[in-house]
């Protein structure tokens, strides 16, 4: 037996190409882009170009960037970002033609989030939000202040990924969102889809919780490579409803790209949810 | 060294054999990989796509395993543990890469028969452990006679620190990943013990710490992150990790492409992928 003729769990080069990969959920820094805006987020697109690239051949990336409306703990990045709002664009220009951002909006601060949708979508070149699941910006998307953030982005045509997990050990952050709480408030705008982030985490519940909301749509990513997942979701969800994401670098391209090609559903399925779903979402299909 | 001048170790010597994909010196040099971390029968939460035996093993097949170290989700939750065991002994007698490991709790009365069994009649390599599932930690007197015991029959000692992420675990059965805070000095007292842990998802720190401890072993089931595989046999030393799946709980390709992502250069790769565990088991 050669290691150099292993294919190593991978489809060929060809494959992946022909998928035409958009990772909807691109982490490198996620919680932080370093102190002076970016060089975070820069080493770790560097720690993940060679999953994300070389191996896994992704057209897009997108990730989700802080824009100074208290989405960190640190108040002087913060006052830094406000200050000098071209250090938020340095990952598009470290891998031109390559990312994608949705901005963090913080929930708890309807004004400053109205205005920063504004600046970076209506704007540009933000192509929509990502509501988080932990730290200052987070907060219960039941709460009173979504809808009026929601109307404002729907205006703009942006999408909405809400993070949120079903937890059954451990404890949940505050402000954290479940599938549940993100179905009611997509009950609400029954016309204009909503990303589930992470599927709920416990995608058994999650999946279920969403199923008989038809705007709402599940990503694949951030818990182990649970095997039966894909197969769940596309049964009850339908291929069309289930987007990629990755959670590089913290998570790894054999967790995540695995849900997908390696689950036992067609091609067809597997072009959907790895990159055309997520096309059709931004308006570029 | 750290984590990044490891990795740039990796890839330049891999960059010297003249590819990115990792090579053996010959065709035949590499006898394909040692899975240690695979479980047959039905997990009970729900069907997996890879519950069936055949299935498994054909999967293994198609991803270039040739050996794997197979208990039972059986012994989990069974009390008939000899029976499981027993059965877990015919079925992997059905297919040559299968390597029965069997399940013994040492919170049953009589478990020192099991273990006997499991060595001497079975002739199993090796035993795997659920303490939090089997409800009993490894500063328990009876974990340290099992050690001793196990130790004394040469058995391999699994011991699986979780079967699944605690946030996403059933409700009714939410059990904790098992403390490792006693494992040093049980094994300072059993210091012919081998052990190996199953599905511990590794945090540089941790690990630096478990690496103290002589005739400690690791698995990739659950070393994530796109470094995640380099990362841990930096922390742990090459001779340290075996190649393990958790199949078919977890997704085997996922396992794999983890130790593709980490680009480790050709000995460690085969170390991980093979000759640890071989060392481990001889």
């Amino acid at each position: 037996m050669d290691l150099a003729d292993f294919h190593w769990g991978l489809p060929s080069r060809e494959q992946l190409e022909g998928y035409r990969i958009w990772d909807s959920y691109f982490t490198p820094s996620h919680g932080h882009p370093g102190k002076d805006g970016y060089s975070g987020v820069l080493a770790e697109m560097d720690r993940a170009r060679r999953s994300a690239l070389e191996l896994g051949r992704f057209e897009k990336l997108c990730w989700f960037p802080h824009v100074g409306i208290g989405t960190t703990s640190d108040p002087a990045f913060e006052s830094l970002v406000r200050a000098k709002p071209e250090t938020v664009t340095k990952p598009m220009e470290y891998w031109p033609d390559r990312m994608l951002g949705m901005i963090q909006l913080n929930a708890n601060d309807v004004p400053a989030s109205l205005d920063a949708l504004d600046r970076w979508l209506r704007d540009g070149p933000m192509l929509g939000v990502y509501f988080p699941g932990g730290g200052p910006g987070a907060l219960n998307c039941a709460h009173a202040n979504f809808p009026r953030l929601v109307e404002r982005i729907i205006d703009l045509g942006g999408v909405i990924m809400q993070h949120t997990w079903f937890i059954t050990g451990g404890n949940p952050s505050p402000g954290m969102s479940t599938p549940s709480d993100l179905a009611k408030l997509a009950a609400k705008f029954p016309d204009y889809p909503f990303v589930c982030a992470h599927a709920g985490g416990e995608w058994e519940k999650g999946i279920r919780a969403v199923r008989d909301q038809p705007n709402v749509l599940a990503e694949t990513s951030g818990f182990d490579a649970t095997a039966g997942f894909l197969e769940m979701a596309v049964r009850e969800l339908g291929p069309e409803r289930i987007i990629f994401g990755s959670h590089l670098p913290s998570r790894s391209l054999g967790t995540e790209l695995a849900k997908v090609t390696a689950a036992e559903i067609d091609e067809e399925a597997k072009r959907k949810i790895l990159g055309e779903n997520f096309r059709r979402l931004l308006g570029t299909a | 060294m750290n984590r990044r001048h490891f990795l740039q170790t990796s890839l330049a010597a891999t960059a010297v054999a003249g590819s990115l994909a990792p090579r053996a010196e010959s065709a035949d040099d590499f006898p394909g990989i040692l899975d240690s971390n695979v479980s047959l029968f039905r997990w009970p939460f729900r069907r997996l796509p890879l519950d069936d035996t055949e299935k498994l093993v054909k999967k293994l097949r198609s991803l270039g395993v040739t050996k794997a170290l197979a208990a039972s989700f059986e012994g989990v939750f069974h009390r008939d543990l000899d029976t499981a065991n027993a059965r877990l002994v015919a079925e992997c007698a059905r297919f040559p890469e299968l390597v029965p490991i069997g399940t013994v709790n040492p919170t049953l009365p009589g478990w020192e028969r099991d273990l006997d069994r499991c060595a001497a009649e079975f002739r199993m390599p090796g035993i795997r452990l659920f303490p939090s599932q089997q409800g009993y930690a490894l500063d328990s007197t009876l974990f340290a006679r099992l050690l001793d015991r196990a130790a004394k029959a040469g058995l391999l000692v699994q011991i699986t620190v979780t079967l699944e992420d605690v946030r996403t675990q059933p409700e009714s059965l939410v059990t904790p990943d098992v403390d490792l805070a006693p494992l040093a000095e049980a094994m300072k007292q059993a210091p012919r013990a081998r052990v190996q842990l199953l599905n511990l998802r590794p945090r540089a720190s941790q690990v630096a710490a478990l690496a103290a401890i002589p005739n400690l072993h690791f698995d990739t089931a659950r070393a994530d992150g796109s470094d995640g595989v380099a990362s841990l046999v930096e922390a742990a030393g090459r001779e340290r990790v075996l190649f393990g799946t958790h199949a078919p709980f977890l997704i085997p390709e996922a396992a794999l492409i983890r130790v593709h992502e980490s680009a480790l250069a050709p000995k460690p790769l085969h170390a991980v992928l093979r000759e640890n565990a071989e060392r481990l088991l001889s």
